[in-house]
């Protein structure tokens, strides 16, 4: 059944193009970096944090193309029971999220000269920040049905004007939130309010997609179809 | 066999089906009559697990639709559309709905050779007419060689060819040994086509019988369905 999920994600053209987005985005964007900004410890993985636009797509495109065509109908007549479905489903966003990022990371640190053998645990962040962060859009468009909002929300969120780092200005308890508590799972925030450490930041955001998650099943579960 | 007995189903405070039950038999085609808005795809989308009744039970070969663990096997549907998502091919979106189902990859051009489809299989679903993307939604429906199949006006955006091979498909099917549920608000189309004849009109049965039953006296199933709906006596619109 997670075969027929992703089968499901590579028949669609916007999948290829967060693909595209999550491989071509980071290592762009060292390139232009290295003429202008000093390399620092977070040389390559800043640049990956950008690349969050791929997996942003991917999640909201796999749940949102469901109610596109009436395909929601075709996928329940295929597996009825929702909470398979759901699973299925969310196994092979993790699974084309997890693989772009593994190797989106390397091509980025490797463009960038940091390719080093202690990278592992960092990279590992890179993957596990950007899994969450594909299954925060993809949880949020099962709510809502169409991926419109959630996509707005989220790409102005983590490239134009970051809200929730604007709030960690106001208050100290901002670092919990999923995005930037996420990103410290492999950058050392400038000015940290609450410094946390890469596994602490991994629970926190893991805390946070799995709440949202359960609503999502829970919502999915009910509903009329 | 299709059995739905007691199915009440409300919307908010509407009420949408009170108190449905009929039968759908094996080797036969049984037409689900009924003006626009009288419940026929609810209740089919009830019997299929897509929505929720508040009470009653719909069983397809003997079990609720979402006890089947590979239901493409037992059960073929149709619904409203193609679907299919529109920027996928048709051909890819047969070959997910065949894997969900364990199904060999060889019933995919099986089935778009079946519906006439096998050209544009490698065009986007979104480029289809109406009628080819309810071939593709049929193609769908029998990837899994079900013995029941149930479909929700399939003749609409069929055109005339279209609506006599779906017609001698069908028969075929139930020939064969099938059991056959059709919804329809077409009465002409119907008549011909089917055994057994389900009227649902304001989300209640008022009629089931064989064809001849259901017609009674009137000269034409068609005069039979006015009689009996709210149709006739609120005018066509």
């Amino acid at each position: 059944m997670v075969r027929a999920e992703l089968l499901k994600l590579a028949g669609l053209p916007a999948v290829w193009v967060a693909v595209a987005l999550s491989l071509l985005l980071p290592p762009l964007v060292v390139l232009l970096n290295s003429r202008t900004v000093a390399p620092g410890a977070d040389t390559g993985f800043l640049e990956l944090t950008v690349g969050v636009l791929g997996p942003l797509v991917l999640g909201t495109v796999a749940a949102g193309s469901e109610y596109r065509g009436g395909q929601i109908a075709t996928s329940l007549l295929c597996v009825p029971s929702r909470l398979r479905l759901l699973a299925a489903k969310t196994g092979a966003v993790v699974l084309s999220v997890a693989v772009t990022a593994a190797v989106s990371a390397v091509v980025t640190l490797a463009v960038a000269g940091v390719l080093t053998g202690g990278a592992g645990p960092r990279i590992a962040g890179v993957v596990g920040y950007w899994v969450l962060d594909g299954l925060l859009a993809y949880g949020i468009t099962l709510l809502t049905r169409s991926g419109v909002l959630p996509l707005t929300v989220l790409i102005v969120n983590s490239t134009v004007v970051s809200v929730s780092y604007l709030l960690s200005k106001v208050t100290p308890l901002a670092a919990y939130l999923p995005d930037l508590a996420g990103a410290q799972m492999f950058i050392e925030p400038r000015d940290p309010a609450v410094d946390l450490t890469p596994v602490t930041a991994g629970l926190v955001m893991g805390a946070w997609v799995a709440a949202l998650l359960a609503v999502a099943a829970y919502v999915f579960g009910r509903r009329d179809a | 066999m299709i059995t739905i007995e007691h199915v009440h189903k409300r919307r908010g405070r509407a009420t949408v089906l009170t108190d449905v039950g009929f039968t759908a038999r094996p080797g036969r085609v049984t037409g689900f009559l009924g003006p626009n808005g009288a419940g026929k795809s609810s209740t089919l989308r009830i019997l299929l697990g897509l929505d929720r009744a508040q009470r009653g039970t719909a069983l397809v070969a003997g079990r609720p639709y979402a006890q089947w663990r590979r239901p493409l096997t037992v059960v073929g549907a149709l619904l409203d559309g193609s679907g299919a998502h529109r920027s996928r091919t048709g051909r890819a979106h047969l070959r997910w709905v065949a894997a969900s189902n364990g199904l060999p990859r060889s019933r995919v051009d099986e089935v778009l050779d079946l519906v006439d489809l096998r050209a544009a299989a490698g065009k986007r679903v979104g480029t289809y007419s109406l009628g080819m993307g309810r071939r593709l939604g049929l193609a769908a429906a029998l990837l899994g060689e079900p013995a029941v199949l149930v479909l929700d006006e399939p003749v609409n955006g069929l055109d005339a060819g279209g609506i006599r091979w779906m017609r001698e498909f069908l028969r075929r099917r139930a020939a064969q040994g099938a059991t056959v549920l059709l919804s329809s608000h077409l009465m002409g189309e119907l008549a011909e086509t089917v055994d057994d004849v389900v009227v649902i009109d304001r989300g209640r049965i008022i009629a089931a019988g064989t064809l001849a039953e259901v017609t009674g006296d009137h000269p034409t199933l068609e005069d039979a369905y006015f009689a009996l709906t709210s149709t006739g006596t609120r005018g066509p619109w």
